[in-house]
């Protein structure tokens, strides 16, 4: 079986005045479907530069293709959730945000557009609000609209850079365990982004550690069953193996 | 004491206020002899006002004045803010049209239109194209400016949301440039309206058509005649076109766009 996602050799260089600076080096990575997995690093490491690569919203180099073809931009088979809550349109309802992608691949007919924006908000339990506009959303609401509104593309890879990291903390593991149901239910493949260890243990079948220059520090499988909690056996010893890792990674 | 009421209650109160003053003023005779000139009573100014409207002047009511006002202003500002669109719109697109718009911009609208009155009268001849041009020249820069920075301003994040999703470059201009760049739209409108009845009026008093008299022709004609409450009371005429305008169509647009999406500029 050919991985779904297969990234060759993908370099990416920032030129800042004179002197160029390597985000990424190199990198190459294979993501399996269905696989959630979860990157870490420190701030700057290029974890999400990765991502934005992947998406199609840089230019890079090197090949990453989706199903065998190679990308050439940013489309509906890789659906970027930011980690800013101000990713919904704000001059359309909520329903209307994921009507309107939908749209935009051409679904025209009112039922199924409607059909599919209640199905997906139902998902994210977000029932009740299609008609509210999304500054009468809290962060948590806007961020489940965003998840909906990838769903509803069903696409190949959803990517999520830090989506709960401006979250509360009780609302960002309620919306962990969401994300971990949705997942499970429809079998998506998940690239995640995160800084918390914890989350990354709780919700990735598959763990990645970046260190600066998108060298890949550490990639495992999730070998703790799940649902995980800190009380499952193995999780203190794998977060304190990630800690120890991460906080290397930054000495450097 | 609903926010609506109160507001409306003070502007009525503020109107009244003034009224009176300029009532006092002219009934006191501050001006002595001038006075009924500088400040004709309230009562001369209404008398004017209905007069305007009924007999007008030399046989032409104020009504046809207006009527050919309005045509060049309408047809004027629909160019003007066609052209604004189409050429903010490229400059999204072009580099190199961005940098050369935004210099023509910048020159342009410190130039007075009047100023290129006579240019334009021998382009155009002695037409009612002439005031249209005047009005397109009022409108379009500041239009412009407007849309370029709001454009400008519209989060990298809604453009990659829409890249996303699929759209193509004229489905990001229409679908996030113009939606999100919406309460700059409004303040481009808002300037670029009063700027046009300005200089429309402007235009028409230095050059009135006979062909299509207009409102300024009319001021100008109570001007030169020293019919002072005439020229009062049509001013008074385009101040309540400006409100119908402000409150009647521009408010409107502003509650039931940003103000309803929760993207008012405060």
């Amino acid at each position: 079986m050919t991985a779904l996602l297969k990234i060759e050799n993908l370099s990416k260089v920032y030129d800042d005045d004179s002197r160029e600076h390597a985000v990424i080096d190199n990198l190459s990575l294979e993501v399996e479907q269905g696989e959630f997995l979860c990157i870490l690093g420190p701030s700057g490491c290029g974890k999400t530069t990765l991502l934005r690569c992947i998406a199609g919203f840089e230019r890079c180099r090197g090949r990453i293709l989706v199903d065998g073809r190679e990308i050439a931009g940013p489309g509906t088979d890789r659906i970027m959730v930011f980690q800013d809550f101000n990713q919904l349109f704000p001059w359309l309802t909520v329903e209307r945000n994921i009507q309107y992608a939908l749209k935009c691949q051409g679904v025209r007919d009112r039922r199924k557009l409607a059909d599919i924006a209640a199905d997906v908000l139902a998902k994210v339990k977000m029932s009740g609000f299609e008609k509210h506009y999304p500054y009468q959303l809290s962060g948590g609401m806007k961020q489940r609209v965003a998840i909906a509104k990838a769903l509803a593309l069903k696409p190949a890879i959803i990517l999520m850079d830090e989506p709960f990291a401006a979250l509360d903390a009780i609302t960002r593991n309620t919306l962990q365990q969401e994300v971990l149901a949705i997942s499970r239910q429809e079998k998506c493949t998940i690239i995640f982004i995160t800084h918390n260890i914890q989350e990354g243990i709780v919700l990735g079948t598959r763990l990645m550690l970046m260190q600066h220059g998108g060298r890949v520090a550490m990639d495992l499988r999730n070998p703790i069953p799940r649902p995980v909690s800190p009380s499952s056996p193995g999780y203190g010893a794998l977060w304190d193996r990630m800690h120890a890792a991460l906080y290397a990674t930054q000495e450097v | 004491m609903k926010d609506s009421v109160r507001s409306l209650l003070q502007k009525v109160a503020f109107v009244a206020v003034l009224l009176a003053a300029w009532e006092i003023a002219a009934r006191a005779h501050v001006f002595g002899p001038r006075s009924e000139i500088i400040f004709p009573t309230l009562e001369a100014v209404g008398a004017a006002f209905v007069k305007n409207f009924a007999k007008g002047y030399a046989g032409v009511t104020l009504w046809v004045y207006l009527a050919n006002s309005m045509k060049l202003l309408l047809a004027g500002m629909g160019i003007g803010i066609g052209m604004a669109f189409l050429c903010s719109g490229l400059s999204m697109v072009s580099r190199t049209f961005h940098n050369l718009y935004s210099l023509l911009v910048a020159v342009a609208d410190l130039l007075p239109g009047v100023a290129l009155l006579p240019v334009v009268i021998i382009i155009f001849g002695v037409k009612p194209g002439v005031i249209v041009f005047l009005v397109v020249h009022s409108v379009v820069w500041p239009m412009s400016r407007n849309l370029i920075d709001g454009f400008r301003a519209v989060p990298r994040l809604y453009v990659e949301a829409g890249m996303n999703i699929g759209l193509s470059r004229a489905g990001l201009l229409f679908g996030i440039y113009i939606p999100a760049a919406m309460s700059y739209i409004l303040s481009g409108l808002k300037v670029g309206w009063a700027r046009a009845w300005r200089g429309l009026i402007s235009a028409e008093m230095i050059f009135g058509i006979a062909s299509a008299p207009g409102i300024g022709l009319f001021i100008n004609q109570m001007r030169t005649n020293m019919n002072n409450a005439e020229m009062y009371a049509t001013l008074v005429v385009i101040i309540i076109i400006g409100l119908i305008v402000q409150y009647g169509i521009l408010n409107p647009i502003e509650k039931h766009t940003v103000g309803k999406w929760g993207m008012r500029k405060s």
